[in-house]
């Protein structure tokens, strides 16, 4: 997925992606990345949890406005847990 | 239900289960390292939009084509998934994570009701009229094919939707 993220900020439009797992997002390096501590098949936390999902895209709209360095990765795992 | 798929299913809930192991994969796998890092500098507030989903997560709209899953080196091709799609359109193929809580609540990969939902309160201005969609195993040619064309592709048709925010997703 990073890759295609590269590609999309590459044409100009800024990024941001959820990260499942720190080794691989330190190897491909996209632009922007938050790192939550769910298990692969829920970047978004649980089914039906409207609160914790809404919380998170908000959240990640607004570290891809403030985020100024490229390749910052924010864990905010400590707070979305599974 | 064929040996490969019954094969992928059972190590994507292995996975799933053990992500100490996924590290453990993570670490050794012919993933490609990059040295450098594009950028685009955002200018004013991204949530003002025109705001995008892109996600790996193999979903699709019902009526699309499903994502090969015989081909063992994976599927580079993309769905574009109207911004107006209902979560009851959508579906997911994608033998190499275990989607089951996605099967329930698509928002789980794809949070196509919570984006809608941002922008009918005022938080994210516009949503755009497309979404996109891949299938994240993606290896050897189809790796190429994915880097050199539709990944691209993708690209440019969101420049062509005036997309100033792009939010993805993997599986």
């Amino acid at each position: 997925m990073g890759l295609i993220q590269r590609a999309i900020e590459e044409a100009g439009i800024p990024t941001l992606s959820i990260s499942l797992n720190r080794t691989i997002t330190e190897k491909v390096k996209p632009p922007r990345a938050v790192l939550v501590g769910y298990p692969l098949g829920h970047p978004m936390g649980r089914p039906f949890d409207k609160n914790t999902q809404t919380a998170l895209l908000k959240e990640s709209l607004t570290l891809l406005g403030d985020i100024r360095v490229p390749g910052t990765l924010v864990d905010v795992s400590d707070r979305y847990r599974f | 239900m064929s040996l490969k798929t019954e094969k992928d299913k059972l190590i994507a809930t292995f996975f799933e289960k053990h992500p100490a192991l996924v590290d453990k994969w993570a670490k050794s796998a012919p993933i490609i390292i990059n040295t450098t890092v594009p950028w685009s500098p955002v200018a004013g507030n991204p949530a003002e939009g025109p705001v995008a989903l892109v996600t790996t997560a193999g979903v699709h709209l019902k009526s699309q084509t499903p994502f090969d899953m015989v081909d063992s080196e994976g599927d580079s091709s993309f769905r574009v998934i109207p911004s107006s799609s209902s979560a009851k359109d959508l579906t997911i193929t994608h033998n190499y994570y275990n989607h089951g809580d996605a099967d329930a609540d698509v928002n789980v990969v794809f949070p196509i009701e919570r984006l809608n939902e941002l922008c009918g309160e005022g938080t994210v201005g516009h949503v755009a009229p497309r979404h996109f969609s891949f299938m994240g195993h993606i290896e050897g040619g189809h790796l190429a094919k994915l880097l050199e064309q539709t990944a691209p592709t993708v690209a440019a048709e969101l420049k062509k939707d005036g997309v100033r925010a792009v939010f993805l997703t993997p599986a």
